[in-house]
């Protein structure tokens, strides 16, 4: 138990208007630097005195952040579904046997760099929007398989004993005692694999995705500092509001 | 009523539980005792079919445990263990209506049953039905555990250890409350513990098992009596074996009316135990008690001679 979720419990729950204060305002610092990238031309100037352009024009940064989330969301949703699905399966009385080759293959799944998995996905799949997602939605599974086989493992071996003694059924096991009680754990998962497919998605600019990954590409090859900054620039921010957003949804742990 | 015939059960190549024949009677209190690992869980959890048996039968009532679905079996069978087994993320309240919910009854119901529960186990209401089991004391969790066990009034409870992680007072004082709870209740109750003393003090039955069979079994006082064993005498306590069976006789039932003599000085209460008497007269060095009522009125005096001599009968 951490020291202060006992008394988390009893302290008034910060308004929900208040409570979305932080994400909200990394949103519309988001939006705002999406729409208005232009006002800045002073200041990228400063950075590259030299060049022709300075602001990245090939594709509007909105367009750009809007495929970003879209490769993303599609990715992660398909990731939880996948991974929380799977975690779940092995832990079940039928399917335990895959339990080892699983929860080993998520460990050993970590150590394996995104742009490995992309470059294998793209000969099998090709240029485009398709294998990014794909690599993405590999990457981002092991975070959330991981930490869903560890919350469900984690759960007190008796506290189990005794909702099946008391004569739960295995579903009624599952959606009232171990997800309630893993979702602190899985939710932390999920929140890793977001944010780090957030950052990793920009290498889909490499195999003609399009996303906020352009600018950074394309500033590497033109050796075009402002466009570089332009695009981490954005991919962070998106990062950070996200990742503020999971902070916000996790509960504190029960165990 | 419980029967076990020739019931077996085997983890491998191990036979943790070996041909048990046992017959616990509707409304007795069983408790099995016996060393660590002698196979008193298995026997427990195979009755709920939480572990399922592979030899013999178990039969509830006559009809046979694996006639019955598992869940629905479950539902009617209280099932108490030592470390609670409550849900960290349920309020005290959540937890005890666990079983009337699984069972659909209406709300207003398993609100009243909850309610009715926490003061049968003397967790009043307002204290403790918003509480979380971590906020729990030990004792107070195993009130909400006896509680959860007897939401849905199940005829049997299995209780593996109830009370082994307690404190030895809040244990006497649950044991204590276990009592009067199936003076009230008649439960059929299987009560799994390796603490002679508490077995003694709440059984009907004792089973005494070694190594996954059943060494003897009968009433409490006819064990210290006639262990059958060395085994059996030294687990029921070897030469402690004549205070261990005066604790378990009243004062009352050995009293004589009050004579003409004067009153002794020391007094004991009707209820105390045999043993408790010996303790005040070895600590006052005297050989007479006046006994007294509640109201800590006279009502009869109990002798040294007395105290010994009841014991041969
Ligand atoms: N799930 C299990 N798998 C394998 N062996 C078990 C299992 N449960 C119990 N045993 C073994 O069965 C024997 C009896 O265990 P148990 O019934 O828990 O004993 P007790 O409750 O009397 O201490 C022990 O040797 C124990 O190691
Ligand atoms: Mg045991």
């Amino acid at each position: 138990m951490k020291p202060g979720s006992l008394l988390a419990r009893h302290v008034a729950p910060v308004p929900t208007s208040r409570r979305w204060l932080v994400p909200m305002a990394w949103f519309i610092l988001l939006l705002m630097l999406s729409a208005g990238m232009g006002q800045l031309e002073w200041l990228f100037r400063l950075v590259e005195p030299d060049v022709r352009e300075v602001i990245y024009r090939r594709a509007g940064f909105f367009a750009l952040l809007g495929q970003h989330v879209m490769v993303v969301g599609v990715a992660s949703l398909l990731a939880v579904l996948l991974g929380v699905g799977g975690a779940i399966a092995v832990t079940r009385p039928a399917g335990r046997d895959f339990l080892p080759l699983v929860s080993q293959l998520a460990s050993i799944g970590q150590t394996f760099p995104p742009v490995a998995v992309l470059a294998l996905a793209v000969p099998a799949l090709g240029f485009g929007t398709l294998p990014i997602v794909v690599a993405l939605l590999l990457y981002g599974l092991l975070p959330i398989v991981r930490n869903t086989l560890a919350g469900i493992d984690g759960i007190d071996p008796d506290v189990h004993e005794a909702a099946r003694g008391m004569g739960m059924t295995a579903g009624e096991v599952l959606r009232q005692v171990e997800l309630p009680l893993a979702a602190p754990v899985i939710i932390a998962g999920i929140r890793t694999s977001v944010t780090v497919n957030i950052a990793t998605a920009a290498l889909g600019a490499t195999v003609g995705a399009s996303n906020l990954g352009d600018p950074i590409i394309a500033g590497i090859v033109n050796g075009n500092t402002a466009y570089i900054v332009q695009g981490a620039l954005l991919i962070g921010l998106l990062a950070i509001t996200v990742d503020s957003v999971f902070e916000r949804l996790q509960p504190a742990s029960q165990a | 009523m419980i029967e076990l015939f020739d019931v077996t059960k085997r983890f491998g190549s191990e036979v943790a539980v070996d041909g048990i024949s046992l017959r616990v009677e509707t409304g007795e209190l069983c408790a099995l005792v016996g060393t660590s690992g002698c196979g008193k869980s298995t026997t427990l959890s195979m009755i709920n079919r939480l572990i399922e048996h592979d030899g013999g039968e178990i039969h509830l009532d006559g009809q046979p445990v694996r006639s019955f679905d598992e869940v629905a079996l479950r539902r009617r069978i209280g099932y108490v263990i030592q470390s609670t087994g409550l849900f960290p993320h349920w309020t005290v309240a959540r937890n005890i209506g666990l079983v009337p919910r699984l069972l659909k009854w209406p709300k207003g119901r398993v609100r009243e049953r909850v309610e009715e529960l926490m003061q049968l186990l003397g967790l009043p209401v307002a204290e403790f039905a918003d509480k979380y089991p971590r906020q729990l004391s030990g004792g107070q969790a195993q009130r909400v555990g006896v509680a959860r066990a007897l939401a849905a009034d199940p005829d049997i409870l299995l209780m593996d250890e109830p009370f082994g992680a307690l404190d030895p007072i809040t244990r006497e004082t649950l044991q204590h409350e276990l009592r009067e709870l199936q003076a009230r209740l008649h439960k059929t109750i299987v009560f799994v513990t390796h603490d002679m003393d508490e077995a003694l003090a709440l059984a009907d039955r004792l089973v005494v098992m070694h190594q996954g069979r059943i060494v003897q079994q009968g009433k409490p006082i006819a064990l210290l009596h006639d262990p059958v064993n060395p085994f059996v005498e030294s687990l029921l306590g070897g030469m402690d074996r004549g205070l261990k069976e005066a604790a378990l006789i009243q004062v009352g039932e050995r009293m004589l009316p009050l004579g003409p003599r004067l009153l002794a000085s020391e007094r004991i209460a009707y209820g105390a135990s045999l043993s408790q008497a010996l303790s005040v007269m070895l600590w006052h060095q005297v050989d007479r008690l006046t006994v007294v009522d509640e109201e800590d009125i006279p009502i009869g005096e109990l002798s040294l001679r007395r105290l010994l001599g009841a014991k041969a009968s």
